[in-house]
């Protein structure tokens, strides 16, 4: 997926709640490549054209894995302590 | 190996920044494409869809500036990982970091330490306002010898030249007895012409400079002086009341130089000028002359120039001004002009031992990239370039090279403390060497070229096919790898190349040396003391002559001290000033011929043919017994020749063959009033033999002596022959304090005398044949190194022709025979590069050609006997080799 889709996916899935600069993707994409967890090549895309995708590297898929454990037991954790304190 | 792999993705993932930056624009880029075509499906205008997408996108540089923050921060991250597995690395073998950077310290420590002189002396600007504009101006005679300047000359210079803006002249008198200090000493001082501050930039500090009426004949005596003298010796009081007694005249200090001022060269005050009458002699050639170039006008048009009109002078004066030319030099250029290819010398050779030190700190690296083949391999295999494998080499050798820069820089610091405080004879400028802002910039440039030197040479040699196979489990084949082992028998070869020219070049300086103690000076060089006194300098006859007689009275007293074989006195000892060279006398028909100047310019024509050249000498009859100048032929001073007496003169014996060749010069009659000013004439009355003056390399020249009580000098060294020196030294300083306790004295023994000359060579000799010494260890320590890396790798085969039944010698032969050829094809070349080398040190020469076949047998021999003995060890190791256990040992 190229850096203009993504940020169009993460609008749509998010309902439009998620609209940051686009841009700031950016910085992200970079930093997460050097740390290893995703990688990039040039492809075309469907109307031809040259675009940069990226994907998720295993090790990527790992920390991913890792880190949504992490942020569900997190979130649910949170969700707990709202529910019972409103309760 | 989670590290590993996340190395091998950013290494694919970055690139060069240019490919960074590159593909940044162009993922913005389309980024921004996609969101405008999108706007325009969601029915906007294209402006107003491209302006939206920009918005919605953010600043497009501040953007590319976080990515390229993050990519910053990956190459400091990764020099900072390279750096600390470099540490790593090199602190698991400390034998082989603890050798790789003393070997690299002494060699970067040698070449910092010549770097300090060579920017001490040659390349630091002199301290004037811009020193490049000032220059010394040279009469040249038809040689083309450069000489110094008769006041005429100057004038006219001055009149008719225009590429200087200011020009100026000097006279320097070496040994001017000063009072009014803490004590009489005797120092250095200048008279100096109107112009000179300008020409040098520099006002007086203290004070002010001279005034117009300070600048005439017979105005009250000023003078200016410099910073040293006047804390030194004044203290640093105010000037007013305090006259310093110069040469017997009283002068009012007007004004102090800054700190280290001192042109020319040893001055420690300097007087106007003009208080003395002009000069009208254009071959009288009493004066330096400097000038400062005027703005826009390059060296050579205001050479054209000076040329050109001195030439027209020579036409318009014909031989009554011996000038044919004229030159102007650069200040710096001709104040260093000596020391230079001394320096240049040694800091080739300095460098040359650099080179040998990062030759064997290769080979030690090349020898350890063996064991380390399978890391290397293990990297390779999982990614790793060879710009990755690169940058971890030059890591390591960074810190190596920084390592030992840190003990390079220390050792360069006490070696150029050391050679400052040797003092050298030889070079100017000393006071400002040292290890400085410069210097450590010029030894961390040189760190950082043996680092990339070491870093590429180590992963050249380390070829991908090579890690590869070793990979598989590592080469044991029975000669180990031919391709490295080629290498490192050429760094071996070099090695010693270099090792030859240096000590070629070391050998050829121990020679010249040699033969220079071997030479003959012509006197005594041993067993005598030297007495420098100076009386006040005065113009005024019977002043003269009650220092001549001052002079008899301490020589009769010397006479009889005990101890004292001879004694005698000379105006300038042949080991020191040289203050009278080069005077020009004319050869009279009759002893009264010239009565005036006007007389000697009658003689017109036969000018050329009746003059001579001779330094100038006023001597005792004591002297030439005292110093061992033999009487050839006639006779002495003796006690008839006082001061009313017919004048006298002893000529050596190298003016009577110049001038008189084939003709008697007993009898004949001269006038030397150039020297002077007293035209009486004077008859010859013996000839002694040469000397060679101020050093003993020197052609012996012609000299004319004139007795010392028709002809009284101020400046005397007398001379005392005894085989107490250091007794005699004693009772002669109490001699001279008993006859006139205000004399300033200096006493030297003749050994001190003729040491200084030499010292400036001893210098340079001991510093080549130190660099040459260290050369020869590391060459011998890498065919050492060589020989047993190949006993070890050959141990099996030594084992199999062991067991097959060789002979010890065999053996033996088959080591060592590796490592002779290496040193014998090292010794070829490097006696090839010396006969090309050597003839840039031929001007350091004396008594030896630059191809002195003595020298270069004696090199080869020493080096291949030191070598030969270097694969002894090994060899005697490998003939110890048990054949079992070399068999099992695989």
């Amino acid at each position: 997926m190229h850096g203009w889709g993504i940020t169009e996916r993460l609008e749509a899935w998010s309902g439009s709640v998620l609209v940051l600069g686009q841009g700031t993707l950016y910085p992200a994409l970079y930093r997460l490549e050097r740390q290893g967890l995703i990688e990039s090549e040039w492809r075309t895309t469907a109307n031809n054209r040259r675009a940069r995708y990226y994907a998720l590297t295993t090790a990527g898929r790992r920390h991913f894995t890792e880190e949504l454990a992490q942020w569900r037991r997190m979130s649910r954790a949170i969700n707990l302590v709202l529910d019972a304190s409103l309760a | 190996m989670e590290s590993i792999s996340e190395l091998v993705r950013r290494l694919r993932t970055l690139g060069r920044s240019t490919d960074m930056e590159r593909r940044m624009g162009d993922e913005v880029r389309f980024h921004l494409e996609q969101q405008t075509e999108k706007n325009i499906r969601a029915g906007m205008a294209p402006d107003e869809a491209r302006r939206a997408a920009l918005l919605r996108f953010g600043g497009v540089e501040s953007v590319k500036e976080s990515v390229r923050d993050e990519y910053r921060h990956a190459l400091v991250e990764d020099f900072w990982r390279d750096l600390r597995y470099g540490t790593r690395v090199l602190t698991r073998a400390p034998g082989f970091a603890l050798v790789s950077i003393l070997t690299l310290a002494m060699g970067i420590g040698a070449a910092t330490a010549v770097f300090s002189l060579v920017e001490g002396v040659l390349l630091r600007p002199l301290p004037f306002p811009e020193p490049d504009r000032i220059v010394r101006l040279f009469q040249l005679d038809a040689t083309g010898r450069r000489m110094n300047v008769s006041e005429p000359n100057f004038d006219d210079w001055k009149a008719r030249t225009h590429g200087f803006v200011s020009m100026a002249e000097t006279a320097l008198s070496a040994s001017v007895p000063v009072s009014g200090g803490r004590e009489p000493i005797v120092t250095s001082g200048a008279a100096v012409s109107r112009e000179f501050f300008d020409v040098m930039g520099v006002t007086p500090a203290v004070g002010r400079g001279f005034l117009p009426e300070e600048q005439r004949v017979g105005a009250a005596p000023v003078a200016i002086i410099s910073h040293r003298f006047w804390t030194a010796r004044l203290g640093g009081a105010p000037l007013e009341g305090q006259p310093l007694r110069i040469n017997d005249e009283l002068h009012q200090v007007v004004g102090v130089m800054p700190e280290g001022f001192a042109y020319p060269t040893g001055a420690d005050f300097w007087t106007p000028r003009e208080v003395a009458p002009p000069q009208r002699s254009r071959t009288a050639h009493n004066f330096q002359v400097v000038a400062r170039l005027a703005d826009d006008v390059p060296l050579a048009t205001a050479n054209g120039e000076l040329s050109a009109v001195s030439r027209a002078m020579k036409g318009e004066h014909g031989d009554a001004t011996w000038m044919a030319d004229a030159a102007a030099v650069p200040l710096q250029e001709q104040l260093t002009a000596n020391a230079r290819p001394t320096l240049v010398a040694l800091f080739g050779a300095a460098v040359l031992l650099l080179v040998i030190a990062c030759l064997n700190v290769s080979n030690l690296q090349l020898a350890r990239i063996a064991t380390r083949r399978r890391e290397l391999a293990l990297r390779m295999a999982i990614g790793a370039g060879r710009g990755r494998i690169l940058r971890q080499m030059l890591a390591e050798a960074a810190l190596l090279s920084a390592a030992a820069t840190v003990v390079g820089a220390g050792l360069a610091a006490a070696g150029v403390r050391a050679i400052v405080a040797a003092q050298p004879g030889s070079v100017p400028r000393l006071d400002s060497v040292g290890v400085n802002g410069t210097v450590l910039a010029f030894a961390c440039g040189v760190a950082a070229l043996t680092a990339l030197a070491l870093g590429l040479a180590t992963v050249l040699r380390t070829s991908q096919h090579e890690l590869r196979a070793s990979l598989a489990g590592g080469p044991r084949t029975m000669t180990g790898d031919r391709g490295r082992e080629r290498v490192r028998q050429g760094l071996v070869v070099a090695q010693v190349a270099i090792t030859i020219v240096l000590l070629t070049g070391a050998s050829l300086l121990a020679r010249s040396f040699v033969r220079l103690l071997e030479v003959d000076p012509g006197y005594r060089t041993s067993d005598a003391v030297v007495l420098d006194l100076v009386s006040p300098f005065s113009r005024d006859a019977a002043a003269r002559s009650r220092v001549a007689s001052f002079q008899q009275e301490l020589l009769a007293r010397l006479a009889v001290l005990p101890g004292v074989e001879s004694v005698g006195l000379v105006n300038d000892f042949p080991l020191g000033g040289g203050r009278y060279t080069n005077g020009q006398f004319l050869e009279m028909t009759r002893v009264d011929e010239f009565k005036s100047y006007e007389d000697v310019g009658r003689i017109g024509d036969q000018a050329k043919a009746r003059a001579g050249q001779a330094g100038y000498r006023v001597a005792s009859a004591g002297y030439f017994a005292a110093m061992g100048i033999p009487l050839l032929r006639g006779r002495l001073f003796d006690d008839g020749d006082g001061p009313d007496a017919p004048h006298v003169a002893v000529i050596s014996e190298s003016l009577a063959k110049a001038k008189w060749p084939d003709q008697d010069p007993l009898g004949r009659f001269v006038q030397f009033g150039n020297m002077d000013g007293n035209l009486r004439g004077i008859r010859i009355v013996g000839v002694v033999a040469d000397v060679r003056e101020l050093t003993p390399e020197a052609v012996p020249g012609p000299l004319l002596y004139l007795d010392y009580r028709q002809r009284p000098s101020t400046q005397v060294s007398v001379v005392l022959a005894s085989s107490t020196p250091a007794a005699v030294a004693q009772t002669a300083r109490q001699a001279v304090q008993q006859l006139d306790p205000s004399m300033p004295i200096r006493i030297r023994s003749i050994d001190d005398a003729l040491e200084l000359t030499l010292s400036g060579r001893r210098f340079s000799l001991l510093l080549v044949a130190l660099f040459g010494a260290a050369a020869l260890t590391l060459a011998t320590l890498g065919i050492y190194g060589l020989v047993s890396y190949l006993v070890t790798e050959r141990t099996r085969e030594i084992g199999v022709r062991m067991a097959l039944g060789a002979e010890r010698g065999d053996i033996i032969r088959l080591v060592a025979g590796q490592g002779v050829v290496l040193a014998a094809a090292g010794v070829v070349a490097g006696l090839g590069a010396s006969l090309g080398l050597t003839r840039l040190v031929q001007g350091l020469l004396f008594g030896v050609t630059a191809t002195d076949p003595v020298a270069f047998a004696g090199v080869a021999i020493v080096t291949l006997v030191v070598v030969l003995a270097a694969c002894c060890g090994p060899a005697l190791r490998a003939v110890r080799v048990s054949p079992v256990r070399a068999l099992v040992s695989e």
